[in-house]
């Protein structure tokens, strides 16, 4: 076959078949699993304030440059489609933990980033909305369905005592990578220095 | 070479693209360190900045400079290919000016606007530059397509098959930067679009482009016939687009969109090993069949290890975790940590870093240049990143157990992962060591021949 006739037809096949699925995946009964999140609200201070805003001022603020929604952002704090039930639904609690943080433990007050209530009302809303999206059954079971209160365990840091458990073990895999390296530049010279002679 | 910089003026000005790349690449693992030490720490008082913050810049600054990287690649190969010079030589300059301030505007934006305005930050994973530096960078490398397609129009030649997949690449890169750019109310609608732009670049377009360079620097390089070198590649291409574009799937088993991803996602990307493959299987022929020495064997050494770290990284360390029965334990832990720290730096970072040494001496009037010092930062990199791989994919088997499996707390788990951080941090220095001799290598080589003092 044609050369560029296969790379065309590799292009247009799979191409031409995200156009149906991506349709199935949002506007049929299969989507409607979720949520529409301009319905999805929270009150505060008699007013109401939707899941829609909610993601504007997720995004803004950047949550997702440390936490993970939907299984997707960073590693490095915990996720947060499920926040809203870990809380116990209860919004004031969850506005409070995000407006004051934990520093000590890596979650800075967002009120530093200028956030104020109804900012942090608004992502309450949002995070309400994530936990009804349906996820095939992700995260499943576990500490994240803990009713109504953060975590409690404190953080630690990396201490010397830490270091030297692993530091040999390190050392070791450094060596045999070294020695692997060393031993192909090595081998490579011999070869050249053979072709010369 | 130095014939072709005569014949094609516009080469010497691709120079900066790569100059700028390495550095950019060096900034990018300074703040690699920096999270790492949040990580091993978690005070947000000891750094000037929290984490969200260099993480954001550690991802937005690797993305400008894989556009200066294969920006600066495309300007430098296709001329040679279509024989005539690019059409608005000018505009590559004013390219690279543009794109390099318009880094500096995202830079200065997420340091002191975090939080203040969703138009200069958008804190969404890749695309977390805001939307006002979105629409100027898309428009901004509009121009480039302008650039290459009109001197591909006016070409004397008609292009050879690797140099289309290269520009192909080029232009769907671009184009896929848009889809990240609409907005959704839906969160799930949100996703599968940002994972257009994030997928489709690395597991399609940038896939082409890396297919399309190493065919054209190993027949730059070597003497493998043409017809071999291309025999593969029509192969290779067909099978990126096939696995990869369906394969999309594997971002949406738990994002909250229908079941049957599940299915077409595990299948598909399953399967997207085998053009990685492929690319090595045939990099390895070509390679045993040349009888002509290679002069710039550091260039050969990162297009190599290119080929290698997109199987390894991409394919392997892809694959163990791309199925949904395994996924399900794995999202969202540090096993995909150790997949993108394989995969990226594996087959983009050399890439571009290949293309730096090829496209950096030659039009400083170096045909021939010592060996020793890119080589050395080759293998640091190397050992480096090993080094963060394994760490990594240590903690994330530890974190899938303990938090995935048996539901201990986020924290807990966190504080049982620190030695292995440590590990990480190791590597991370190291890396940072390699980076540091290859921009010093960049910088000495970049410069025009009659300054050398030696
Ligand atoms: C600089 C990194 C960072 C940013 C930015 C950040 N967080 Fe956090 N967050 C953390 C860390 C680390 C924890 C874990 C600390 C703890 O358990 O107390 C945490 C914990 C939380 C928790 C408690 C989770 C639980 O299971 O106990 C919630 C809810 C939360 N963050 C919401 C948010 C929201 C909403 C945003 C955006 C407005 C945000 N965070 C931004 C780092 C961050
Ligand atoms: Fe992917």
């Amino acid at each position: 076959m044609n050369r560029y006739r296969l790379m065309l037809i590799g292009l247009l096949i799979p191409t031409l078949l995200m156009i149906p699925y991506s349709v199935i995946s949002f506007y049929t009964d299969f989507a409607n699993k979720n949520p529409d999140p301009l319905s999805v609200t929270v009150e505060f201070r008699g007013k109401s304030y939707d899941a829609v805003e909610g993601k504007k001022a997720f995004e803004q603020y950047q949550c997702m440059g440390c936490h993970t929604i939907v299984g997707n952002g960073a590693y490095f704090a915990p996720d947060l489609t499920r926040a809203y039930k870990r809380f116990g639904e209860n919004d004031a609690a969850l506005a409070g933990f995000m407006l004051s943080g934990t520093p000590a433990k890596g979650m800075p007050p967002m009120s530093g980033r200028g956030m104020g209530d109804e900012d942090a009302y608004r992502v309450v809303a949002f995070l309400k909305y994530t936990d009804r999206l349906d996820t095939n059954g992700w995260p499943g079971e576990g500490s994240w369905d803990r009713d109504g209160s953060p975590d409690s365990a404190g953080a630690k840091k990396l201490i010397g005592a830490d270091i030297w458990q692993i530091i040999l073990g390190i050392l070791l895999f450094n060596l045999m990578v070294f020695a692997v390296i060393l031993n192909y530049e090595r081998g490579k010279e011999d070869a050249g220095r053979r072709k010369h002679e | 070479m130095s014939e072709a910089a005569m014949e094609y003026p516009s080469r010497a000005r691709t120079k900066k693209y790569f100059t700028g790349a390495v550095l950019l690449f060096v900034f990018q693992l300074i703040l690699g360190i920096l999270m790492g030490i949040e990580f091993v720490s978690r005070d947000v008082s000891l750094l000037p900045f929290t984490f969200d913050i260099y993480k954001s810049l550690h991802l937005n600054v690797m993305i400008l400079w894989l556009l200066l990287g294969f920006v600066g690649g495309v300007y430098y190969l296709l001329p040679a290919e279509v024989g005539r010079d690019i059409r608005y030589p000018k505009l590559i300059d004013v390219q690279f000016w543009f794109m390099l301030l318009a880094g500096i505007g995202i830079i200065v934006s997420e340091l002191f606007f975090t939080g203040r305005n969703w138009w200069l930050v958008e804190g969404r994973e890749y695309v977390e530059a805001g939307r006002f530096w979105d629409i100027l960078l898309t428009l901004g490398l509009l121009t480039v397509v302008l650039n290459i397609v009109a001197t591909v129009l006016g070409g004397k030649r008609k292009m050879s098959a690797p140099m289309l997949v290269l520009c192909w690449g080029a232009v769907g890169s671009v184009l896929m930067y848009v889809p990240g750019e609409i907005w959704f109310n839906s969160l799930v609608a949100a996703e599968y679009f940002r994972w257009w732009v994030v997928h489709y670049w690395v597991e399609a377009t940038f896939e082409l482009i890396a297919a399309g360079v190493m065919a054209l620097v190993l027949l730059s390089m070597t003497d493998v016939r043409r017809k071999m070198i291309e025999k593969y590649l029509a192969i290779e291409v067909a099978l990126i687009l096939l696995t990869g574009i369906i394969g999309q799937g594997h971002h949406y088993y738990w994002i909250g969109t229908p079941g049957f991803w599940l299915f077409l996602g595990g299948l598909f990307s399953a399967l997207e090993p085998v053009p990685l493959f492929l690319m090595v299987w045939s990099a390895y022929k070509d390679l045993k069949e040349n009888k002509k020495p290679v002069a710039n064997s550091v260039a050969l050494y990162m297009i190599i290890g290119a080929s290698l770290g997109n199987l390894l990284g991409a394919g392997v360390w892809g694959f163990i975790h791309t199925l949904p029965q395994v996924n399900f334990f794995t999202h969202g832990t540090q096993v995909t940590a150790s997949h993108a720290h394989f995969a990226t730096p594996g087959t983009y970072l050399f890439l571009v870093l290949g293309m730096a040494y090829i496209a950096v001496p030659a039009p400083s009037g170096r045909t021939t240049f010592p060996q020793s010092r890119g080589k050395l930062g080759f293998w640091l990199l190397v050992l480096g990143f090993l080094n963060m791989i394994i760490a990594l994919l240590a903690a994330g088997i530890v974190q899938v157990y303990l938090q995935r499996i048996q539901g201990v707390s986020f924290m807990d788990v966190q504080n049982m992962l620190l030695p292995f951080y440590g590990w990480r941090m190791i590597g991370g220095a190291i890396v940072l060591a390699g980076g540091l001799v290859i921009a010093f290598d960049m910088l000495m080589l970049g410069r025009n021949k009659g300054q050398d003092i030696d």
